[in-house]
């Protein structure tokens, strides 16, 4: 049946959507609270696709759709009334529409990996501190506890792949037990593993038309081919849902959407990644034999942003090709450069958060970096919050030329970070002498401390938005608006507020909000966030007598614009050399509308921090708490 | 009850005289608004005020509508007459 159809057609035969007073829904009723009961065509109801029967009770018009069917009629009809601000993801979608691709991609990878990290922070931690004690222990792989905790810390790791494709699909909308099937296929034991090095090159070949042809590989390690081929599934499954006959819908829509997924797994992403990875592992054998610690710097910039591309399988390849060439591998310090570096970096956000969530997350992923597990660092931190990400590249760079510079070398492959100490120890075989193992050291040391002081330095935490604030549209010295030297202002005529003298020419959007006036002058815009407040900032007092000279405006009336958008350029000079005072107030023009405004500003403001905080009346609060 | 004027002030309905006019309208019970240019305006809402982009030489209409309209009226056009 058609669910929107039917809700429109219960819309209009209840009078329209200024006739709703509410909307509700149970198993299997439709419950309307009706403003004015005249207006509702009862004969059209019963008559609506779907419905059941329709009846009065409880002050509720009631019209019964049956199990399974309700909730889709209720939510095209909240949609087609316009009762609610659209479903969470209708309102996640248009946030993320306004951004680049590159950023909604980080965002997406954040929505992805967050829920996971649970999963993976103390598997990886504890597979990290197992792997590197088996190899200082000799006869530890083969003790029972090693076999025992192998299990249990190397699952999630193992398996990744299912729990980024859950996941994935909660984030896309999509069915997460389908989700975890796409997973399943993706890695599927008939594969061949993807970190089984030269195998994947003789995997068997499913088609092949001239240059172009499927392997048959897994997906072990891959992060982006996993939500794409999810993101496929997802978007399939919505479509079909709202084609597909309900009869048929068990069993059409999972078998075409994962069908769907696994095509586009197999037959697209893998043999482009195939490729990539292949362009990548030559790329990556050139560039580290460039000399000067040039190859170095540039292989431990670029090792990180390969791993979350999922472009990394290969380079074991490039290290067993130093070993069996008969020399040291000078690949791996260089690898560890760059993973420590993503460890400091994410330690470094650890350290300067206040966010306790975020700390207690940080602090084992970038403890298991150092031991060479780098996805919690990577995905869960660093990542999200972007800058972390870049401060370990620029660390991984820094530490890859401080390694190549002094050659240092591995005897074997398999381990990096603190573990790969073991490795880089006096070896006459590759010709690794004491000085190997202080340049492997400082190779850390310098990697996570340039990684680090970026990191601490540039990370900020994002400042928690909430709606009954305002925050510093200028940077300057807050004042008192009884200090403004204008009297409409200094005796808020116009409203609560404070003022700035500016430090800088520059406004920018104190809140989410809307450009409600734009003076035609430009000295002035008014600007209404989403819950209502409404704030005036009047750039220098009579500059609207400058008529717009010194001011530029970057966004017009109606715009809708995102906390901190610079709205106002103005040059601050120029106005003070024509005589005019350049003190700006900031005022909360509806503060009638509020119990009380309380200035938060003092002394030195930036921009961003928070200067003003309104008080709900407290009818309204109750009103609010009553419909929670 | 309504009243016309023409702007006198050489900058048009800006922040401050708007602020002064939000204020007076605030006083009354009765609805005031502000209309020019085909455009009319809440005279108790300053976004809504400045948002007329009232020039020099613009008329305007006042229009009060209430129980205390008459004294509505006059103060209106007192603050108006004043300041613009």
């Amino acid at each position: 049946m058609d669910y929107k159809a039917s809700a429109q057609s219960v819309l209009d035969a209840i009078g329209g959507k200024e006739n709703i007073v509410s909307a509700a829904h149970c198993a299997t009723r439709l419950r309307l609270v009706i403003a004015d009961n005249g207006k509702v065509d009862k004969e059209k109801l019963e008559n609506t696709d779907g419905a059941k029967g329709v009846f009065e009770a409880s002050g509720q018009l009631q019209i019964i759709f049956g199990t399974g069917t309700v909730n889709k009629v209720f939510e095209e009809f909240t949609a087609l009334a316009g009762i609610e601000g659209g479903t969470k993801e209708d309102v996640k979608k248009a946030a993320a529409a306004k951004q680049n691709i590159f950023l909604r991609l980080i965002k997406t990878l954040g929505d992805v990996f967050v829920p996971i990290l649970p999963a993976i922070v103390a598997s990886g931690l504890l597979m990290g501190l197992l792997e590197g004690l088996t190899k200082a222990i000799p006869g530890m792989a083969e003790s029972n506890w090693y076999t025992f905790f192998h299990l249990m810390s190397s699952a999630a790791l193992t398996f990744l792949p299912i729990l980024i494709a859950v996941s994935s699909a909660r984030a896309f909308g999509g069915n997460m037990f389908l989700g975890a099937v796409v997973g399943m296929i993706m890695i599927h034991p008939d594969l061949v593993n993807a970190w089984s090095g030269d195998a994947v090159n003789s995997a068997p070949v499913l088609f092949s038309i001239g240059s172009y042809s499927v392997r048959l590989v897994g997906y072990q390690g891959h992060v982006i081919p996993v939500i794409l081929s999810v993101w496929v599934m997802s978007f399939v499954e919505k479509k079909l849902h709202k084609v597909v006959p309900e009869i048929l819908d068990l069993f059409v829509v999972p078998l075409a959407s994962v069908l769907a997924a696994g095509a586009v797994a197999l037959l697209v992403v893998g043999p482009i990644f195939g490729q990539l990875e292949t362009w990548v592992l030559q790329g990556a054998s050139w560039l580290i034999s460039v000399p000067f610690g040039i190859g170095g710097f540039f292989v431990g910039a670029a090792y990180a942003p390969t791993v979350v591309a999922g472009v990394h399988h290969m380079y074991n390849m490039i290290e067993a090709g130093f070993l069996s060439a008969g020399g040291a591998n000078i690949w791996m310090p260089i690898a560890t450069a760059a993973n420590v570096a993503q460890g400091a970096a994410a330690l470094a956000v650890a350290l300067k958060t206040k966010n306790k969530k975020t700390k207690a997350m940080a602090v084992p992923a970038a403890l298991s970096a150092y031991m060479g597990i780098t996805e919690p660092a990577i995905f869960g931190v660093n990542v999200r919050y972007k800058k972390p990400f870049i401060a370990g590249i620029i660390g991984g760079a820094v530490g890859g030329l401080f390694a190549a510079l002094t050659k240092v070398g591995a005897s074997a492959y398999g381990v990096t970070g603190i573990f790969g100490i073991l490795i880089t120890v006096p070896n006459s075989e590759y010709g690794l002498g004491v000085w190997n193992i202080v340049n492997y050291l400082l190779t850390i040391v310098i990697a996570s401390g340039a990684a680090f002081a970026v990191s601490f330095i540039w990370y900020k935490d994002e400042a928690p938005r909430e709606k009954n604030k305002v925050y510093s549209p200028l940077k300057g010295t807050a004042i008192s608006l009884s200090e403004v030297k204008d009297a409409t202002f200094a005796e808020g005529v116009l409203g609560k507020g404070f003022a700035v003298i500016p430090a800088a020419g520059k406004v920018v959007a104190p809140f989410d909000g809307k450009i409600t006036t734009l003076f035609e002058t430009k000295h002035a815009v008014g600007i209404t966030s989403d819950a209502g407040l409404e704030v005036l900032i009047h750039i220098g007092l009579n500059t609207v007598a400058l008529e717009g000279k010194h001011f530029t405006a970057l966004v017009n009336e109606g715009d809708t614009v995102k906390a901190g958008q610079t709205l106002i350029t103005f040059d601050q000079k120029a106005i003070a050399e024509e005589g005019y005072d350049i003190t700006t107030p900031v005022i909360i023009t509806n503060s009638d509308d509020y119990a009380d405004v309380e200035v938060l500003g003092q002394g030195k403001v930036g921009f961003g921090d928070a200067v003003l905080s309104v008080k709900e009346k407290e009818q309204e609060i109750a009103t609010a708490e009553a419909q929670a | 009850m309504t009243f016309e004027y023409v702007i006198k002030d050489s900058l048009g309905i800006h922040a401050r005289p708007a602020g002064l006019v939000v204020a007076e309208a605030k006083k009354y019970a009765s609805a005031v608004t502000i209309e020019a240019k085909g455009k009319k305006a809440d005279a108790k809402r300053i976004f809504a005020v400045m948002s007329l982009g009232v020039k020099c030489g613009d008329t305007v209409t006042v229009t009060c509508e209430g129980a205390d309209a008459e004294a509505a009226l006059g103060g209106m056009k007192a603050v108006i007459e004043g300041n613009l």
